[in-house]
């Protein structure tokens, strides 16, 4: 086991804190400039000194933001909690005598498949930061646009796309596998098909109009959608007037992109002789650049604004009258239209191989609806999806989509190395459950044993919660480091024990505030960062109650904003059982609790683990 | 003249969500930048949103901006300056910009957070600037009809947030009747604000949600014309809003002071007038250029949208001078979530300008 | 009610008119209504109904519905309407039409011929003007003659729409 050593940075919020007593506490040492075999340091690495790092330079270091677990209160109180965040994090670095495992270099190129304005900007994008790009698109030339996109946007792209891109014409994606850094991809093209390597793939498929469902019954005859109406073969008879319907969301409001859409079309219509506009719609989805000028230009030329309930539209006389309540006038309005136009929306066909669920989790789970995976990103590390595919509105929205995506590949390709997940070859048993619960799709199973892609990992540490042979972890936050900085912190720990697992994308920031602000946390506190609740499983829970806490409190994302995706439900669901088991012993189950918490709620923190302390003083 | 560094690869005016977004982004692309922002803590309006999760994540984005504080603090490319304004810009030679920052007040007596006061007046060369100095929000007491600050109760969704933010109605009960009325200083010829601010009908009925799991029995309102989009499952997520609250789809003539609180005055759908009391009126207001827009448009010689916003509206983020780009809803209404996003593309269109530029002094 | 037996060109044919330019705006938003003190104490009179019949062409409809002569012409409308519709104006040109169409009810005629005759809707006589030297004031000329070529109408109080004299 490494001695240990306290490396002090002096920090806003540790003022008043005498180091060498903050080490003797800790039992540990407090470091003059000597040699080094592991260290903790009192900041952030953001903070180091430049000389510094290189002192540290393969030793196992755990940075830790002592001002956040410290807090105010007392000078006792705050030794006391900055010696128990110290003694914590040098059982971790103490166990860590190996230095981190990182990767061969992951592979640099990219695979963009698909075409139109998101395959082509994702391409241009990647290319102009140094990475080398294969394009591989169903048509046969770069600048066939999607059918929703501007082809003279697109046509320059093509026109302007860097020498780095190599283009696959004719070719498509049809099987792929692996994470960031580590992809295979097979490719079927007029040469034939084969398996490639790959650093990052964009799936950008071209969009394809599709007609919104208006209403069942529509006579064919009258009715076209937007994307085939020919406004200047449009006019009205000379002696009368031509109707013409626009059916914008009548059963189910539109996007504002395909709503503007519709306007336009509506627009162009009624500057057509003798035409009148009739526009049918349930919300005016006017959320689009220019939407409500373009609402205003509608009515301005003409065209009778509308509108009916959803699914309020009545279809008569075998599709060729509609039929609405209007509820101001009370009567029912009738339009027996010359012409009806339905409104559009261009969607891609999801590629077949995602429909593998040995290899892929469901669509709702690849694509998350949360707010951390904007931007292109999908849960799986190093894939990318955009455009028509992930119902991106077409123009701006999809270059800033593909520019994103770019700068989180370049990152994770290129930047700083990222630690390696560290398989323990020996215990493993080949369960499979780390491949079948890691979030971000990193771990594989390659002959008879779990391969992790090179720059895939986000060291969440969902493998290690989940892991029944505790055969895997992120470097640094193994049961093992976990339990010895558990261990080393609540024997210093006064009565009652209580142990904080703080998310660090929220109750982390929640704690941090809180303490910058002053508060007082409990004397037996001891707050133990995780990247991802996910990390925390019932190993952990129930390690921490063996060595003497009294409650564990695990406070992770609000569902739905977990960067894991699923990594702050499985810890709940661990918590759990945790609590179950207790009660099951005849011991208060309450001790386990979970919570959930955004980082900008730090009172709904304080209150939990105040709470948390009263009933441990209670019991 | 102090000790700091006369130069910088890219300059970000603005330290909110898209500023910071912006500078990770060019740190996760390698390039280095500094930040300048007004204010003494980092973060624009985006400190003032509260959490609107109540049984999962609302999508709001509030939460992202202690992600990107995290984030712009850990990366060394980024240098950060606080209550720094800048005062005026030239052309440099050649290409890129020469920007004047001075301090914006006394030195705050903590800096909060990431950054550190402008320490003194810095000349600046940039060879590429990104605005990001965020939208202003309308200013209720302009549409006069509504009773801001007139009439007693009625508040603005910014001071709802910011009550939230401070915990109003933790310790005490909240109100019991409440309304929402949408598109304040939106969609609105009259006021010259003929945009829908995008964000509005989404803040409100989250707020409205969030108040209404605190305290099941609240009565809302929610005055509105057309609810506008809010990604994949809104529409399902709407049809539940709609059974907890009253959709009205009207919007108020006058709200008046009344004996038991603001009273709101509507139309129902088939015309009868109605005069309502409630304990708390809500104006949701929209979001406009920023207010210093037309001072940067003149410092840098930039382009406005038709509705005064930065840039041109055909272009996502170029904003009519060279070397210069919008990030954020400085350019247009934005959410959170999007102007994080856009921030990403102002980003790398500097990037390759910054790119482009050197290869043109080689050549 | 049959959109089709509307006529599309009555609502371009009152934009047309002076004051009218601002109908087609229109987006039913009901601040109007909810302001109007007429369509408070009159429930069938709602300004968002005149223009909804107006846009959908029903011609006939609206000019010989006594409702827009209701108006108080207090312009609480124009000042909430988000859309600058101006409706106190918008009425005034489908009044206009209305007249023309000799929709107008006979307290608005009565009123059209007091104007003809007298140049003012109370007659000054030598009472007045006598009570006016007692206080100072310069005596008042009726002069209808402005009016009359206003309204198109001859000194013997022709109705309006009938044409120029």
């Amino acid at each position: 086991m490494a001695r240990v050593s306290l490396v002090w940075l002096e920090r806003p919020g540790l003022e008043g804190l005498a180091p060498e007593l903050v080490a003797r506490a800790a039992g540990v040492e407090l470091d003059r400039g000597g040699l080094l075999e592991a260290a903790v340091v009192s900041g952030p690495q953001a903070a180091a000194p430049p000389g510094l790092k290189g002192r540290l330079l393969g030793k196992p270091v755990v940075w830790l933001d002592l001002a956040l677990e410290v807090g105010g209160g007392d000078d006792a109180l705050r030794l006391a909690r900055a010696a128990l965040a110290v003694a914590r994090a040098a059982g971790r670095a103490a166990l860590g005598t190996l230095p981190p495992v990182y990767a061969p270099q992951p592979a640099q190129n990219v695979l963009v498949a698909g075409a139109g304005l998101a395959a082509l900007s994702a391409a241009q994008e990647e290319a102009a930061l140094g990475h080398p790009v294969l394009l591989a698109t169903p048509f046969d030339a770069a600048h066939v646009p999607g059918q929703d996109d501007d082809p003279q946007e697109v046509s320059l792209l093509a026109a302007r796309l860097p020498a780095q891109v190599e283009l696959a014409p004719g070719t498509e994606l049809t099987e792929l596998t692996g994470a960031a850094g580590g992809f295979r991809a097979r490719l079927a093209g007029p040469q034939g098909a084969g398996w490639q390597s790959f650093g990052a793939v964009v799936l950008a498929p071209p969009g394809q109009w599709a007609s919104s469902c208006e209403a069942p019954g529509l006579d064919p005859a009258l009715t076209q959608p937007v994307w085939q109406l020919r406004v200047q073969e449009v006019s009205g008879p000379p002696d009368g007037w031509l109707y013409a319907a626009v059916l914008a969301g009548t059963a189910r409001p539109l996007t504002a992109d395909s709503f503007a859409r519709a306007l336009r079309a509506a627009l162009a219509l009624a500057e057509r002789p003798r035409v009148q506009v009739v526009l049918l719609y349930s919300e005016a989805r006017v959320a689009s650049d220019h939407g409500e000028r373009l609402f205003r230009q509608c009515r301005q030329a003409g065209v009778l604004a509308t509108r009916v309930a959803p699914g309020g539209l009545a279809v008569r006389e075998g599709g060729r009258e509609l039929a609405w309540p209007d509820p101001l006038l009370g009567q029912e309005m009738e339009l027996a239209p010359d012409l009806i136009i339905t409104a559009d929306q261009a969607r891609a066909a999801r590629p077949a191989f995602l429909d593998n669920r040995l290899l892929w989790p469901s669509w709702e789970s690849l694509v998350p609806d949360n707010p951390r995976f904007s931007g292109g990103r999908s849960s799986r590390t190093g894939l990318y999806i955009l455009g028509a595919l992930r119902g991106t509105a077409p123009g701006a929205a999809r270059r800033v989509e593909a520019a994103d995506a770019a700068a989180e590949m370049h990152e994770r390709l290129a930047g700083k190395l990222v630690p390696m997940p560290v398989v323990r070859d020996k215990i493993c048993a080949r369960c499979l459950t780390c491949v079948r619960t890691c979030p971000h799709g990193v771990p594989r199973h390659v002959v008879d044993s779990i391969h992790c892609a090179p720059a895939g990992c986000l060291a969440c540490g969902v493998c290690a919660a989940e892991c029944p042979a505790q055969a895997i972890a992120p470097p640094g936050w193994s049961n093992p480091e976990m339990f010895a900085g558990l261990q080393r912190a609540l024997a210093l720990a006064a009565e009652p024990r209580l142990v904080l697992f703080a998310c660090q994308n929220s109750a982390l920031a929640a704690a941090g505030e809180l303490s910058a602000g002053g508060h007082a946390w409990p004397a037996g506190l001891v707050i133990n960062p995780v990247v991802c609740a996910g990390r925390v499983g019932e190993h952990l829970i129930m390690k921490a109650l063996e060595l003497g806490a009294r409650a564990v409190l695990v406070a992770g994302c609000h569902e739905g904003n977990c960067r894991s995706v699923t990594g702050n439900l499985r810890s709940r669901l661990r918590a759990g059982q945790c609590s179950r088991t207790l009660g099951r012993l005849g011991l208060a189950p309450e001790s386990v609790q979970f919570l959930h918490l955004a980082s900008n709620q730090p009172r709904v923190l304080a209150q939990a683990v105040a709470q948390m302390a009263a009933r441990a003083l209670e019991g | 003249m102090v000790n700091t560094p006369p130069s910088t690869p890219i300059l970000i005016l603005g330290g909110g969500v898209a500023g910071l977004a912006a500078a990770v982004d060019l740190a996760r692309r390698g390039l280095a930048c500094t930040l300048a922002e007004r204010e003494p803590a980092l973060g624009g309006r985006a400190r003032d949103f509260c959490c609107k999760a109540v049984s999962a994540c609302a999508r709001c984005g509030a939460c992202r901006l202690a992600d990107l504080l995290a984030e712009a603090a850990a990366r060394p490319q980024i240098t950060i300056y606080t209550q720094a304004l800048a005062t005026s810009a030239r052309p440099a030679e050649g290409h890129g910009w020469q920007v004047e920052l001075a301090p914006a007040g006394p030195a705050a007596p903590l800096p909060i957070g990431p950054g550190q006061p402008l320490p003194g007046r810095v000349s600046l060369a940039a060879q590429a600037v990104i605005l990001a100095v965020g939208p202003q929000p309308f200013d209720p007491a302009g549409k006069s009809s509504l009773g801001y600050g007139r009439v007693p109760g009625v508040i603005s969704a910014l001071e709802l947030e910011a009550r939230l933010v401070q915990g109003a109605w933790e310790q005490r009960p909240a109100p019991a009747k409440l309304a929402f009325i949408q598109c304040v200083g939106s969609r609105d010829q009259s006021l010259g604000r003929l945009w829908c601010s995008r964000v509005c009908c989404g803040y409100a009925l989250r707020l409205a949600r969030l108040l209404k799991a605190s305290r099941p029995d609240m009565d809302i309102a929610f005055f509105h014309m057309d609810v506008q989009d809010y990604g994949r499952a809104w529409e399902e997520e709407l049809a539940g809003l709609r059974r907890e609250m009253r959709f009205v789809r009207a919007m108020p003539g006058e709200v008046a002071a009344g004996a038991g609180g603001p009273e709101v005055v509507f139309a129902l759908a088939e015309g009868k007038q109605m005069r309502e009391a409630f304990d708390l009126v809500v104006l949701s207001q929209g979001l406009g250029p920023p207010a210093g827009a037309g001072a940067l448009a003149q410092m840098f010689g930039l382009a406005r949208t038709q509705d005064g916003f930065l840039g041109r509206a055909e272009e996502p983020v170029a904003a009519g001078a060279a070397g210069v780009f919008v990030a954020g809803a400085c350019q247009g209404p934005r959410s959170l979530t999007e102007s994080i996003d856009h921030a990403g593309l102002a980003a790398a269109a500097a990037a390759a300008y910054v790119a482009s530029t050197k290869g043109a002094g080689r050549g | 009610m049959r959109l089709n037996d509307g006529d599309p060109g009555f609502k371009h044919q009152v934009a047309a008119e002076p004051g009218g330019a601002g109908l087609k705006a229109c987006f039913a938003c009901a601040a109007c209504t909810a302001r109007c003190p007429v369509a408070g104490h009159l429930p069938e009179y709602d300004p968002r109904r005149i223009i909804r019949l107006t846009l959908l062409g029903r011609r006939e409809e609206v000019l010989a519905s006594p409702l827009i002569w209701r108006c108080s012409a207090c312009y609480s409308c124009a000042e909430v309407c988000p859309q600058q519709v101006r409706f106190t104006d918008v009425l005034t040109a489908i009044k206009n039409l209305a007249a023309r169409a000799g929709c107008a009810p006979p307290a608005a005629r009565a009123g059209a011929s007091l104007l003809a005759k007298h140049g003012r809707l109370l007659p000054v006589g030598e009472f007045e003007n006598e009570k006016r030297a007692k206080l100072g004031l310069p005596a008042v000329e009726e002069r209808p003659q402005d009016f009359q070529r206003l309204l198109g109408m001859a000194p013997e109080g022709r109705e309006p729409g009938e044409g120029p004299a």
